[in-house]
């Protein structure tokens, strides 16, 4: 009777409280990857290793970058976003080109990320396009050591930071991916943006396209011959 | 002049009288509850076949419930359970108590069956009650396995694939087998509705009808006596012996004998109603989706030794072991009573019989553990989901930070962790460049080993150099990097 008793009270317990520490809650609900539409999951699960988030950094260039975002136009994210980077270690996400994203979460994601854009704390200067030709290799070495050196040393091999005209290097990233690089910076690691390495003498685009060319001109292939003979001094 | 209550009393007990008379109510409550048991046999450790009972009863009962609502059809089963997961009141918890009660079912049965297996119970004369309850191991394990099945997620799928791929096994009949188990070539709805059926009509109804037979033969030869040292079974002699022992210290098993097995039913149910409220129920994980190879699917606690020796025996020994191994054991075990039914019951004078008990729960325990902790299965999203310690980030090359990027790209992180975060089915890459030298990062790189894939030919000469010029620098703060002291001292390029 006791018994019958305790379990009846224990019967009632439950009924009562819906707070059981066993209780599934919705969150812990299985999601297919279809189903997650909330930017911070969509972000978390599938950039977030590579790009972080400007808390967490990682390998590749920080999205979660003023100037960054001020650069990028919003149909280049989009697509990049969806098709990849070919011949790199972008992967592509959308369905149609093999990856695991529908249109409408890539859409979320472009959203999201440039709504991470933050016009308060862009510098005073312009800034450069995203995308332009490669400039000049000479004006680009002069360029180059007046912006660069300090940290990347002298000719590039490394200094204070890492080599950027490794030739394994080079061959992991594209000509879009440097110049990123050198517009917006890794400032999260101590590169700065075009504006701030020299501190009252931004980098023109002029500069900016030039360094480029300086740089990807140094991309040998596998016989370690260059890719592309500099253009004959001007 | 009588009272009212008093003519009421008389009316009751003409009724009963009336229905005693065609049916025999009382001869039967006398001869089952009412049965002599040795008074010995009122001890705690007789409680566990009762507590078995009490188990399939609640899942009896539960499962109806979860009948009501429960579809079994592929396209909705998986609806119906989230159905009753997330939004019927209570559903979880019923779903919890029948999942907690198959948890509790296998495991007093397993008790049950090693307290008869020391105490001798299965020697002369009770042959078949030893050899039924060993057709009731066997549906029981089918009942959860088919239970399991029902939930017909991932887990589900998983635990039908390898009951197939054993199937499949079987010499000249394999595929057939496999066919008449899923029901087709696949496991799609047909598979549902056979298992469905086999789950809530033919085991359930095979245990009911087994384990009348079982209590019958209780019934008939007797509850086993407390095994005293000593006390040899003899076959000439045993059948008087336990008469006698009844006659001397026999006592109605209703009322005398059966307190404890009302506690330990207490504690029984009062354990399964815990486990749900502090667990809850078990999924359902994602739908059954071959395409799903986000899936990391994992057994119910029973099954989980078996999942271990998957994965864990050579493939050269699989086939042998895994269709030999069944039917070798279960052989042993149904002639048992034969080649082993007389000589000392008393554990104490068995010491063979000790050691085979311990070895098999030590065996099934590690096995066990092994299969809940093992990390076997890759985190499939790590590679885009997982972030890299600062630590790991900072004050890296640009190529070291490609290397990173690499890293992430060829998925290494669904088996390898950095600081504990990502797969475990590699060691922990966190300070790998303390452990070893650059050829050698290179060499497992390319060539792979151990449980490792060879990655030679999906990566470029630049990523192997960037990945192991990255894990090179993964060594902690203060800690020489791995050297090999059979080289000269070479200076870093
Ligand atoms: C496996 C690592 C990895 C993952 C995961 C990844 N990326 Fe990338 N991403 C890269 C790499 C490497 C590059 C540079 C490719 C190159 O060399 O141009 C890149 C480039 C980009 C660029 C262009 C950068 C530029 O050059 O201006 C954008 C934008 C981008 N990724 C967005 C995303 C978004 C959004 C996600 C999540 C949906 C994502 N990436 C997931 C590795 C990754
Ligand atoms: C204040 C020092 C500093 C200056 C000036 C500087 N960098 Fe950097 N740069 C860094 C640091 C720090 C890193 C992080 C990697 C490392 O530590 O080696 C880095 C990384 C890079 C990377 C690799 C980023 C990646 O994601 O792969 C490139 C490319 C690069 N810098 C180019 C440049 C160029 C071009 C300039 C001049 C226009 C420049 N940097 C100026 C400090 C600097
Ligand atoms: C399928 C899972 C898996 C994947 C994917 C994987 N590894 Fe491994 N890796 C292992 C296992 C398992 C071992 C242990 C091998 C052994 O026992 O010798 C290992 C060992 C290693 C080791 C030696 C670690 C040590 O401390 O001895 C390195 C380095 C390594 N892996 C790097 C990589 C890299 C780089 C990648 C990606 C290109 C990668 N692994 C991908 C499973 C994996």
């Amino acid at each position: 009777m006791k018994h019958l008793a305790c379990l009846f009270l224990c019967l009632l317990l439950i009924s009562g409280c819906d707070w059981m520490p066993g209780r599934p809650t919705l969150a812990q609900k299985w999601r297919s990857p279809e189903d997650v539409v909330a930017f911070k999951d969509l972000y978390a699960q599938n950039c977030l290793a590579c790009h972080g988030d400007g808390q967490s950094k990682a390998g590749s260039i920080t999205l979660k970058n003023p100037v960054y975002l001020a650069a990028i136009p919003r149909d280049v994210l989009r697509s990049t976003i969806a098709n990849g980077v070919a011949g790199h270690n972008m992967p592509a996400f959308s369905v149609a080109a093999g990856g695991s994203l529908q249109d409408s979460q890539i859409e979320t994601l472009v959203d999201g990320i440039l709504a991470w854009a933050d016009p308060k704390k862009l510098p005073a200067t312009p800034i450069p396009p995203y995308a332009a030709a490669l400039g000049d290799v000479v004006s680009g070495k002069a360029a180059y050591t007046a912006s660069c050196a300090s940290c990347h040393g002298p000719d590039g091999k490394g200094g204070k930071a890492g080599s950027i005209v490794d030739k394994y290097y080079l061959s992991l990233v594209s000509d879009q991916y440097l110049r990123s690089v050198i517009i917006a910076g890794r400032p999260e690691l101590g590169c700065p943006d075009f504006s701030s390495r020299r501190p009252g003498s931004p980098m023109t685009p002029q500069a900016i396209a030039d360094v480029l060319a300086w740089i990807s001109f140094q991309r040998v292939n596998e016989f370690d011959q260059p890719l592309s003979q500099p253009p004959a001094q001007r | 002049m009588k009272s009212p209550v008093q003519k009421l009393s008389d009316l009751g007990k003409d009724l009963f009288l009336w229905f005693d008379d065609r049916l025999h109510v009382k001869k039967i409550w006398d001869s089952t509850a009412g049965h002599h048991v040795p008074q010995s046999a009122g001890s705690w450790f007789y409680v566990f076949g009762s507590a078995t009972l009490l188990c399939f009863m609640m899942q009896l009962v539960t499962g109806i419930m979860l009948a009501l609502v429960y579809v079994p059809s592929a396209d909705e089963a998986y609806a119906t359970l989230e159905y009753l997961t997330y939004h019927q009141q209570l559903g979880w918890f019923l779903r919890a108590v029948h999942y907690w009660g198959s948890n509790f079912m296998v495991g007093i049965m397993l008790l049950h069956m090693t307290q008869v297996y020391l105490f001798g119970a299965y020697k002369y004369p009770r042959e078949i009650t030893w050899i039924s309850g060993l057709v009731l191991l066997v549906l029981t394990l089918g009942l959860a396995f088919t239970g399991q099945v029902m939930r017909f997620d991932e887990d589900a799928y998983w635990g039908l694939g390898i009951g197939a791929a054993i199937m499949g096994r079987v010499p000249f009949i394999g595929q057939q087998l496999v066919d008449f188990m899923l029901g087709g070539q696949i496991i799609a709805s047909e598979t549902l509705s056979r298992f469905f059926a086999l789950h809530v009509f033919v085991l359930p109804g095979s245990v009911i009808a087994i384990v009348s037979l079982h209590l019958r033969m209780v019934l008939t030869k007797g509850i086993n006596e407390y095994p005293v040292p000593g006390m040899v079974v003899r076959r000439q002699t045993y059948d008087k012996e336990y008469a006698a022992i009844i006659k001397k210290e026999g006592v109605p098993f209703f009322p005398k004998a059966i307190d404890k097995d009302i506690i330990a039913a207490a504690f029984v149910i009062g354990g399964i109603v815990t486990c749900a409220c502090v667990f809850g129920p078990k999924g359902p994980s994602g739908p059954p989706d071959p395409l799903q190879i986000n899936a990391s699917p994992r057994p119910d606690f029973w099954f989980l030794w078996i999942f271990s020796i998957a994965a864990l025996m050579p493939e050269q020994i699989e086939t042998v072991a895994l269709l030999a191994g069944p039917a070798v054991i279960g052989l042993i075990l149904v002639a048992l009573p034969f080649f082993n039914g007389t000589g000392e019951k008393s554990w104490r004078r068995r010491p063979v019989a000790v050691i085979i008990v311990l070895l098999t729960w030590i065996g099934l325990g590690m096995l066990t553990y092994l299969g809940a902790t093992s990390p076997w299965s890759p985190v499939m999203n790590a590679w885009s989901a997982q972030s890299t310690p600062d630590a790991q980030i900072l004050h890296r090359s640009p190529l070291q930070l490609q290397g990173a990027v690499v890293l992430q790209y060829k998925q290494c992180r669904n088996c390898h962790a950095i600081d504990g975060l990502g797969g475990e089915r590699g060691p922990d890459l966190s300070d790998v460049g303390m452990r070893l030298t650059r050829p050698q990062l290179t060499r497992q790189v390319v060539q792979g080993g151990g449980n490792m894939p060879a990655y030679g030919q999906n990566l470029s000469p630049a990523e192997v150099e960037a990945l192991v010029d990255y894990m090179a620098s993964l060594v902690p703060a203060g800690v020489p990097p791995a050297r090999d002291y059979t080289l000269p001292q070479k200076t870093k390029n």
